[in-house]
């Protein structure tokens, strides 16, 4: 593979290009985020969350979607559960939070151990930083259950999970990775259709479905 | 398929809803107040906006150890300052009856909830200070919690309601009433007037504010409320313009261009505003099924100085479809109980009145003064002269009867009067009528109705061709 001058500047600076290939990634990742909301509708839990994931299920690889994916409805059950247990407590948000978190790293690691004690050190050699930020989504979790219910919650998750499993493929897409360490300026596109994105004032794809009532009635 | 696109630009969606409406109107100024209640109760009511009382706000620990529980009122609704979703609200209905000394002991004070299970001061306390530390606020900022009055329920909606206060929500855009819709707490939504939480939303025609179509929490439509036969349509929502008025006003006072107003009416009060929302929700669109964006485009480039200007654009623009749909199922018009009429008389003579629309009366009659002024002067005063004070039934036979009539001048018809006095004639006469667009001919009495409200009444014999609606 030929990097373009650039990245090949970069590297000879010490960057691993895994790093560089990533950051560069970032945009692209992002830009899937908005998109999902802004022309098909769906939500997740903002930007921050669906793009972090996308980078933890990378991280989990050669296994990735498969760890990733147990880990997140692992965090998320958990949260469920605790919630549902810490609830009648009526305690405060900052120590609930950090029950939730304390009560979901416990978990993960009975899982790392159950997985271990069944020959499946795969999961138990990941790096930790993986695992970090699919605890962390446990916060956002709890503060959408609180704002907005349950289920609300629950249906973000999902969604989260989706466009993070499709950000995982978008940027583990041979494709991808040649264009952009070949031609690294494809990424200033993003700032375009980001731009337009912003402007966008058409219906989501989801509003058609949801207004599909009043749209038969006009 | 090209159709179905088509139709779907009259909708708002969310992106357009943030760009092009809350972005551009709704300055933080305006933001500001819609997420503070204190602040907005404050500002409406020195507007002179009906909004429920204030008993008392607690802003910190030191306040709530030094407030004195025994001024709250019977029933109250306690309620954090910057809480959404109706989250963190108690609403209590009576004073519990000291019949034993309670625990807490201090003072002997508890209440009774909507759901019949009591509360005490303990309880209220722990729940003021969750308030106070951010509970229920967004993003748990420290908040202030307050009592006011409850509003009770009127009872009109009772029987729609489960437990809560139905409220209305209107959209405000430029001074216009845009759209507006009733919700309904259900069982689902656990009183709380949430449509997220599973609430009823039903339709307003906004010129007769009467209820249209219902939709059931996110989107399910239906026509009665759930369990029962109760049909959700055709309720007519009492002080209406009112309503459309404070809503308005609302706006004016609060700086937000794209307002949803909620409103409440009280049993005693009437209409009160219970909340405005910088960021009013789209569902509204699926209550009324039908699209927002289509009706702000139609009134976005208009220059609209007073409230009651506003009220009637968004009257005309916005409602009377509910009418238009009877009048074309039925083949019939709607009229109201009173309606404008237009007579004309000979030689084209027109005078244009105030009919009283009577069901009970079985033929149409007009004061005589009109009929003299239709041109029928000669007839009414040649009858007179031959007719008055004579008992004719007695003095002739019915063929003299008819020759006398039949010298009168266009004269068409008599009409018999049974009274106290006897009996007596009265003359007909043949004009032609309008009312709400349809003319026809019709023999009418001449009748003295100078003392009367209405010189004019309209009898079953000529309202066939139409339904009266005693609302309009």
């Amino acid at each position: 593979m030929t990097y373009h001058p650039l990245i090949a500047f970069f590297t000879e600076q010490g960057v691993p290009v895994q790093t560089v290939l990533l950051l560069l990634m970032l945009p692209v990742v992002a830009t899937l985020v908005a998109f999902f909301r802004q022309v098909i509708g769906i939500k997740a839990f903002g930007i921050y969350t669906p793009s972090l994931i996308t980078f933890a299920l990378l991280a989990f690889d050669p296994n990735g979607l498969k760890y990733g994916i147990a880990i997140f409805v692992s965090v998320i059950l958990v949260g469920m559960v605790t919630r549902f247990i810490l609830k009648r407590f009526r305690l405060l948000y900052l120590p609930r939070v950090a029950i939730t978190l304390s009560i979901v790293s416990l978990a993960i690691l009975l899982i790392l151990v159950i997985g271990g004690m069944y020959q499946r050190t795969g999961l138990a050699s990941v790096s930790i930083f993986p695992l970090l930020i699919m605890i962390t989504l446990a916060e956002k979790f709890v503060a959408t259950q609180i704002e907005k219910g349950s289920r609300a919650a629950f249906i973000l998750a999902t969604e989260t999970l989706v466009i993070s499993v499709i950000g995982y493929f978008l940027v583990s897409w041979q494709t991808l990775t040649v264009l952009i360490l070949e031609y690294p300026w494809v990424i200033l596109s993003t700032f375009v259709i980001n731009f337009s994105l912003g402007k966008w004032t058409g219906l989501r794809i989801t509003e058609y479905f949801r207004f599909r009532k009043v749209t038969r009635h006009l | 398929m090209l159709e179905f696109f088509k139709k779907s630009q009259c909708l708002l969606g969310m992106n357009a809803r943030n760009l092009e409406y809350i972005r551009p109107n709704n300055r933080k100024r305006g933001m500001k107040i819609a997420d503070n209640k204190l602040l907005c109760k404050r500002i409406l009511k020195k507007n002179n906006l009906g909004i429920s009382t204030l008993i008392a706000k607690i802003e910190n620990y030191e306040e709530l150890d030094s407030f004195d529980f025994s001024t709250l009122p019977d029933s109250f609704a306690l309620k954090p300052n910057r809480g959404f979703g109706g989250e963190g609200i108690i609403v209590v209905y009576a004073r519990k009856k000291p019949a034993r000394q309670t625990s807490g002991g201090n003072g002997g004070g508890a209440w009774v909830k909507a759901d019949g299970t009591t509360i005490s001061i303990d309880d209220l306390k722990n729940h003021i200070r969750n308030i106070i530390d951010g509970s229920f606020s967004l993003s748990s900022v420290p908040d202030i919690a307050f009592f006011e009055e409850r509003l009770k329920l009127l009872k009109l909606f009772k029987p729609y309601t489960y437990k809560g206060i139905p409220d209305i929500r209107i959209i405000i855009f430029n001074r216009v009433p845009v759209m507006a819709m009733l919700r309904l707490p259900t069982r689902a939504s656990n009183g709380k007037a949430n449509l997220q939480q599973g609430a009823i939303g039903v339709g307003i025609d906004l010129a007769t504010g009467t209820t249209t179509t219902a939709i059931l929490g996110k989107g399910h439509l239906i026509e009665y409320v759930p369990g029962t036969r109760l049909a959700l349509s055709g309720i007519k929502i009492p002080y209406w313009k009112n309503i459309l008025r404070m809503s308005i006003d609302a706006q004016s006072v609060s700086h937000l261009g794209f307002l949803g107003a909620d409103i409440a009416i009280d049993r005693d009060r009437g209409p009160v505003i219970l909340e405005l929302n910088a960021r009013p929700g789209l569902s509204i669109q699926l209550a009324n099924l039908s699209g927002l964006k289509e009706r702000l485009k139609r009134i976005s480039g208009l220059k609209i100085k007073t409230t009651e200007r506003g009220m009637r654009v968004g009257m005309n623009l916005f409602g009377g479809e509910i009418e238009e749909e009877i009048e074309e199922l039925s083949g019939k018009r709607v009229i109201g109980s009173i309606e404008k009429v237009k007579l004309i008389g000979k030689d084209d003579k027109e005078i244009e009145v105030e009919a009283k629309i009577d069901t009970g009366a079985d033929s149409t009659s007009i004061d005589i003064s009109l009929a003299k002024e239709l041109g029928f002067e000669n007839v009414l005063n040649t009858f007179e002269s031959k007719v008055a004070g004579r008992d004719l039934l007695k003095e002739l036979s019915k063929k003299e009867r008819e020759e006398l009539f039949f010298t009168v001048p266009d004269l068409a018809d008599t009409f018999l009067v049974r009274s106290s006095h006897g009996i007596s004639y009265r003359p007909v006469i043949l004009i032609s009528i309008t009312i709400d667009g349809l003319s026809f001919p019709a023999k009418v009495s001449c009748i003295d109705r100078s003392r009367l409200n209405y010189p004019v009444i309209i009898g079953r014999k000529h309202l066939k061709k139409f339904l009266i609606d005693v609302n309009k």
